[in-house]
């Protein structure tokens, strides 16, 4: 292990490619009109660099991946990428300044009686990195360059802030540091040396729209163009309702489900907004609606009483006070009356609250003698209890079935939506449900962010938005925590308070559940597990939502309108000695009757599994730092970064162990995902760099030999070696004690063959014969070849070079055209979509097939090759191309792919005849492929991948492989589906 | 004891001053209703007659539950509980049993016993509040009356026209219920925000003594400084678009959020407005929206909540009207609090057939004229020996 992550000078001649190649990139972009002069700058700027010391290339490398990446997560508080980005001219990158002029294109507000709410949309520009290749690329896929953007990752992010409106100048500062007020309609003031725009309009909602107009225009020199509060409401909640595929749930009892809303079924509903006061509003339609009814008594109504009778400094201290509470100190209860007894006659049992206060009457208490704690909760429950009655009552009238709580006041807090959901139960005998929203304070806000024009949210589909929750999360639930960034002169600064704020919060992460805490009182008890609040629980499970206009459905999965989602993918997690080994797996499709496609089949909401992985991930936890600061090169900034990251990340962890749900509904794959997020918060771009690089290199090493054994082969011999091969590359680091000794020991095509030898058929999941007739036929019958084959790299190093590049040529050989799909974005030593075309490019070297497949792809264009090598005749052969999957973990939501990925299989989809094979390496152990015909598929029978699918698979995990395969570790799995 | 109290009862009967005494114990108040006869007048008038019409008084009282020994006292002192009868089934029993509704018929049933020497007869507390309810409306001249704008206004209900409706009483807690007919009845729904709540509450809040101080602050008291209008979210304007007027409460005590007061800040008179406000306001809109599910247009309020208190009664009215869009109207009884011990009171009927001593009301015969009947609309006192009475004639079987 050692060894593996204290190399100090990891700089190959792969990174030295990588960098010239990017760096050739960024200048082709400019030069993109004068094809013709492409090839000479090329060399001429590869010359240069080449000159460069290697020592350079390191911080090169940085900033080439923070330009290229800087897409693929920024802090909510956006400190540092924007430093990395703007500085690229400067001498020390070191030095990183927060970029405060974000390049915000829309704020909306809205300013309620207790709460600001803030939702700024920052958005990138287009992107220069758009080589030939991609063109190429582009070109045969068919992607138009006028609707698509040019780099699949890009976009921009909604962010979610609040601010007590009492603290409204904390609010004007904050708008101010980040400049939110220069980008409201007009996005040409992007610019922070543009001076403030005399008319700069930004969209407002809420009473203090009104009440603060002028403040807004004095202190920011803004108008507030003022939208109807209801109206808001309606859009944001529509919008989220549509866009998001985690935003509703139930709440009872302490469970909280997430609820899959048909779009076209969504209409009508009963939209309860509590605020200060509480709007009920009926919903038919998008700008539809009527405002129907409303309470006085809401959250205004709960944070005033409340702070009259407990002297709590905030509504959040209020809301924890009530986490240990008995009301039944306070609350009359129907046993009080009755000496004890239920009223059963009218079937109140003698814990229902017959008079909310009632017992306050007795003569001998003074508010005094009563704790805080229990008026709080009977504050808390009068005033839920009441909201929810009268919400049924309204959805009673009107014939509405879903209620759909939002609004400041429920604060994802369990007993609130517990009391809430109790009362429309209890009242609607169980035919109405309360349903929550995870954005609930920002309804509004979103409602007046969408009431600009020209935004292009309007059609925003599910599956464009990704959500990511930022280091400050768990700490700061989108709450400015921390001094305002006015005041930041320097990230670092900034971190240290971070840091601190984080000791001190998760220093009594979680509480204990106080007994009784709801043992008596109320309508029959709901009995939330509420007691678990944390300390900052109460504030927003509220991300960044990151819209990625590019991002597309898979198309290979059924109509998801049908409801025939084939495959289930399972998330598991290996960890060997602390090796980076993340499984991620594609497990046996469900049949027709299942009815949506769940990127993970370990689904969290099991807690044994739950603590199992959070186990595992926190124990890899200080390894992963390690790796992740040596990647930095060690320095004291990287060493703060990493002390950082490891807060925020344990901070998050903990905050899922409490609330599994606090993110939307949560498997291992977002959990793992959630990590690499985290890790490039913290401008960790590559934490496993050294370490890919070197196994790339030693793998390349070997590649010819390789090569050279395969050829020696009949087909038939071959055929099973290159699968034993995408398995054995997988086994190749199981071990990682086992594999540093190899290292020491032998060469990786020693270690590598030694591996394939091992792999004993039958295999625990043993289709190879199957796949093999499809590849070889029988007898005579010689088959058609696969028009094209998508084979989804994942690892760099020998699950790349050895595993994957031989059966890429294979197939290349063969006939069928192939594209290799890699990550967007490094996660863990997953291999990148950038990385790729320069392995190709080594591997093409010893290998003429490869060579002119590249070629015919474009891939080698701005390679290393000589281009005085490469023929005219090669456009014969079929092109080997790379795309991205537009995402940056170790697993992949097929529903939300790169719209390169999709439409490379998009194309294949529309070639009848054609046959598609799909192959995805998830990380070390398990490899898919999915191997697919097009159109002729029929769907209704047994739908699955519309194409042929073979799955190969190495499960290094001996919970995952009793689970799945009923085998052991290091089982492997050859699993062919035909396209029926 | 109970043969010394027998003997007493005779002599009581033969004073002829008292008889029939019911409670309504609730969790808040104990409500008696008791019968006099008027003693200018023979017993019987017609001694052949097996019925005969008793001219006398209906009485109401009122004590804390809290204080529910002067209570006891209260009716030790004047010999209410020898108004009791004997069961039916076991005339021999020297027990004597009262009529008794409320949570405390249960709760107290031992005390009473041991304190008077006399068992409760337990009645079903909604059948109480439905069988004193119909009694009113149909027996009592001038019962109901509507309350808008301080003014009172008297509402003439056609007996053949009065179900079904909605009964809201408002004790502790709130019950609604859905009225059909004689006995017929439904608990449709409830509100555990109410008398209880507002007292509870205002206690903590005000330090009052008593619910009649604090409803008496209320009336000098001034919402908006403590609760959160919709002029204070608007910048003074209206927010017309839905109807809502500046004035509008969007925020029951949604002003005490400001960290810049404390509690002894507010006035308690501003504080006790602002809680009655809540509350009456709260009561009106559910009992609105569940007069508006079953169609029912007579929406009845009662329960010593309401006292008739004159600013509780507009609030509620206001609410209905305004949820309603002024379709539907609040309206109130004079005897509001007295519903479930009227009710109690009306149970002894049932044993009528089998015991010469238990008179009926007579409903064929309609009560006079309200003896008090003016005063009610002034909020009551707290003195509880000022109650209120009814002439009425009895019919015993």
């Amino acid at each position: 292990m050692a060894g593996l992550t204290e190399d100090p000078n990891p700089v190959l001649d792969i990174d030295g490619l990588l960098i010239n190649q990017e760096h050739n990139n960024t200048e082709e972009e400019n030069n993109n009109n004068n094809s013709n002069s492409q090839l000479k700058d090329k060399s001429a700027v590869l010359g240069k660099d080449r000159e460069e010391n290697s020592s350079k290339n390191q911080n090169q490398a940085e900033r080439d991946m923070a330009s290229i990446h800087r897409s693929g997560s920024r802090p909510q508080l956006d400190l540092s990428k924007a430093a990395i980005e703007g500085n690229f001219e400067e001498k020390d990158p070191t030095i990183l300044l927060p970029n405060q002029s974000d390049d915000i294109s829309h704020l909306a507000l809205d300013i309620g009686g207790s709460l600001i709410k803030l939702v700024y949309f920052s958005r990138h520009e287009g992107q220069s990195i758009d080589d030939k290749r991609k063109k190429t690329l582009k070109e045969r896929l068919g992607i138009s360059n006028g609707i698509r953007r040019s780099y699949p990752i890009l976009g921009g992010r909604l962010h979610f802030v609040k601010f007590e409106t009492t603290k409204i100048n904390e609010c004007l500062d904050f708008i101010r540091s980040k400049q939110l007020h220069r980008g409201g309609m007009d996005s040409r003031h992007w610019n922070a040396e543009a001076p403030a725009n005399e008319n700069a309009v930004i969209k407002a909602t809420g009473g203090g729209a009104f009440k603060f107009a002028d403040l807004f225009k004095e202190r920011l020199g803004v108008s507030l163009d003022k939208e109807d509060e209801m109206d808001c409401l309606v859009a944001g909640a529509n919008f989220l309702l549509k866009a998001i595929r985690h935003e509703a749930f139930t709440h009872m009892e302490g469970r909280k489900e997430f609820v899959q809303i048909d779009h076209n079924d969504l209409f009508p509903y009963l939209l309860v907004n509590i605020g200060s006061g509480v709007s009920m509003i009926k919903v038919d339609g998008d700008g539809k609606f009527q405002r129907v009814s409303g309470t006085n008594v809401g959250g205004g109504t709960y944070w005033g009483l409340g702070r009259l009778l407990t002297k709590c400094k905030s509504f959040d201290e209020l809301l924890e006070l009530s986490q240990r509470g008995d009301n039944s100190t306070i609350d009359m209860l129907v046993g009080d009356i009755y000496g004890g007894m239920d009223y059963s006659k009218i079937g109140l049992s003698a814990s229902t609250i017959a008079s909310s206060f009632g017992k306050a009457i007795s003569d001998n208490k003074e508010l005094e003698d009563y704790s805080p704690e229990d008026i709080s909760l009977s504050l808390l429950r009068m005033i839920s209890y009441n909201i929810g009655q009268i919400a049924y009552l309204n959805a009673l009238r009107f014939g509405l079935k879903r209620i759909f709580f939002g609004g400041f006041f429920i604060r994802g807090h369990a007993y609130t939506m517990d009391t809430i959901s109790f009362a429309v139960h209890f009242w609607s005998k169980g035919d109405a449900q309360a349903m929550f929203l995870r954005h609930e304070g920002f309804l509004g806000a979103l409602g007046a962010f969408m009431s600009y024009e020209k935004h292009g949210l309007d059609d925003l589909m599910v599956h464009q938005l990704v959500e990511r929750f930022p280091m400050g999360a768990p700490y700061t639930g989108g709450k400015i925590h921390g001094p305002p960034l006015g005041d930041l002169n320097e990230k670092i600064s900034w971190m240290e308070k971070f840091v601190l704020k984080g000791t001190e919060i998760t220093a009594p992460v979680p509480m204990a559940p106080p007994p009784g805490t709801t043992g008596l009182g109320g309508f029959e008890v709901p009995s939330s597990k509420g007691g678990t609040l944390r300390s900052d629980a109460s504030a927003l499970n509220v991300g960044v939502l990151h819209l990625v206009p590019t991002l597309e459905v898979f198309p290979l999965l059924a109509d998801p309108k049908t409801h025939m989602f084939l495959l289930a993918f399972q998330g598991v997690m290996h960890i060997s000695d602390g090796l980076y080994s993340v499984t991620c797996y594609v497990i046996a499709p469900f049949s027709v009757d299942d009815i949506s496609y769940e990127p993970n089949t370990i689904d969290l909401a099991d807690h044994n599994e739950l603590e199992y992985w959070f186990t595992v991930l926190s124990g890899h936890l200080p390894d992963l730092v390690d790796k992740a600061v040596a990647s930095e090169g060690g320095t004291d900034d990287a060493k703060r970064r990493g002390d950082a990251f490891a807060r925020a990340f344990s901070a998050h962890l903990s905050r899922l162990i409490q609330d599994p749900a606090a993110y939307g509904k949560l498997g291992l794959a977002n959990l793992l995902e959630l990590r690499e997020e985290c890790l490039r918060e913290f401008q960790f771009h590559d934490a496993y760099r050294s370490i890919k690089q070197r196994e790339n290199e030693a793998s390349l090493a070997v590649l010819a030999d390789l090569f050279a054994e395969l050829d020696s082969m009949s087909e038939e011999t071959r055929l099973l070696s290159l699968i034993e091969g995408v398995l054995a590359a997988n086994i190749f680091d199981w071990g990682s004690r086992a594999c540093v000794d190899l290292y020491h020991k032998g060469t990786i095509i020693e270690i590598y063959r030694m591996s394939r030898n091992k792999m004993q058929r039958p295999w625990r999941v043993d289709d190879f014969d199957l796949f093999k007739e499809r590849m070889l036929g029988s007898g005579d019958k010689k088959p058609q070849p696969h028009k094209r084959a998508l084979l989804f790299v994942d690892n760099s190093g020998a699950d790349i070079v050895l595993g994957m590049l031989p059966l890429a040529r294979e197939l290349l050989r063969r006939g069928t055209e192939v594209v290799l799909v890699a990550n967007s974005l490094p996660a863990l030593n997953d291999i990148t979509a950038m990385e790729v075309p320069d392995i190709v490019a080594a591997a093409a070297k010893h290998c003429d097939i490869l060579r002119r497949a590249a070629e015919a792809g474009s891939l080698l264009v701005d390679a290393m090759i000589n281009p005085s090598d490469s023929s005219k005749e090669n456009s014969t052969s079929v092109p080997l191309m790379v795309v991205e999957n537009g995402c940056g973990s170790p697993c992949i939501d097929l529903r939300q792919v790169s719209s390169e990925l999709a439409a490379a299989a998009k194309d294949a989809d529309l070639m009848e005849r054609m046959h598609v094979t799909i192959t995805r390496a998830f990380d070390d152990d398990v490899q898919i492929i999915l191997e697919g015909m097009g159109r002729a598929l029929h769907t209704n029978f047994n739908a699955r991948f519309k194409c042929d699918v073979l799955k190969l698979a190495m499960v290094k995990n001996q919970r995952l492989a009793e689970k799945l395969i009923k085998g052991n570790i290091y089982d492997s799995v050859c699993r062919y589906e035909p396209a029926s | 004891m109970d043969a010394g109290f027998h003997g007493k009862l005779d002599a009581d009967q033969s004073e002829s001053l008292i008889s029939h005494l019911a409670l309504d114990i609730g969790g808040t108040l104990i409500k008696l209703v008791y019968f006099s006869r008027n003693k200018d007048r023979p017993i019987d008038e017609n001694k052949n007659s097996k019925n005969s019409v008793i001219d006398g008084r209906l009485h109401f009282a009122k004590f804390e539950t809290s204080k529910i020994n002067d209570c006891l006292e209260f009716i030790l002192s004047n010999k209410l509980h020898l108004g009791g009868f004997r069961h039916h089934e076991d005339p021999a029993s020297d027990n004597i049993l009262i009529k008794a509704t409320g949570g405390g018929a249960y709760r107290f049933a031992d005390l009473i016993k041991e304190k008077l020497g006399v068992s409760i007869e337990k009645e079903e507390e909604m059948e109480c509040l439905v069988a004193g309810a119909n009694f009113l409306l149909k027996a009592v001249h001038q019962e109901a009356y509507t309350y808008m704008d301080g003014r009172k206004e008297f509402v003439h209900i056609d007996h053949n026209d009065l179900y079904p409706y909605l009964l809201v009483n408002i004790g502790s807690g709130v019950s609604m219920i859905k009225v059909d007919g004689d006995g017929k009845f439904e608990r449709i729904s409830g509100t555990s925000v109410g008398g209880g709540t507002f007292w509870g509450l205002g206690r903590l809040l005000t330090k009052c003594k008593s619910f009649d101080e604090l409803l008496e602050l209320s009336h000098q008291g001034n919402n908006r400084v403590i609760d959160m209008l919709v002029g204070d979210i608007y910048g003074g304007l209206d927010y017309s678009k839905i109807g809502l007027s500046s004035t509008t409460i969007a925020s029951s005590f949604g002003k005490a959020i400001s960290n810049t007061r404390e509690l002894e800040e507010y006035k308690p008179e501003d504080i006790a407005r602002s809680l009655l406000r809540m509350i009456s306001n709260n009561i009106g809109q559910i009992a609105y929206l569940n007069a508006l599910r079953f169609g029912l247009k007579r929406i009845f309020f009662g329960g010593f909540f309401i006292r008739s208190h004159a600013f509780t009664m507009d609030t509620i009215s206001v609410a209905v009207n305004f949820w309603s869009k002024g379709e539907a109207k609040a309206m109130f009884l004079n005897h509001e609090g007295f519903l479930g011990a009227l009710g109690a009171f009306m149970s002894y009927k049932k044993h009528g057939r089998d015991d010469s001593i238990s008179p009926q009301l007579g409903q064929r015969y309609p009560v006079c004229k309200p003896l008090v009947g003016d005063k009610i609309c002034y909020p009551l006192n707290g003195d509880l020996s000022d109650n209120d009475s009814l002439e009425c004639s009895v019919y015993v079987a």
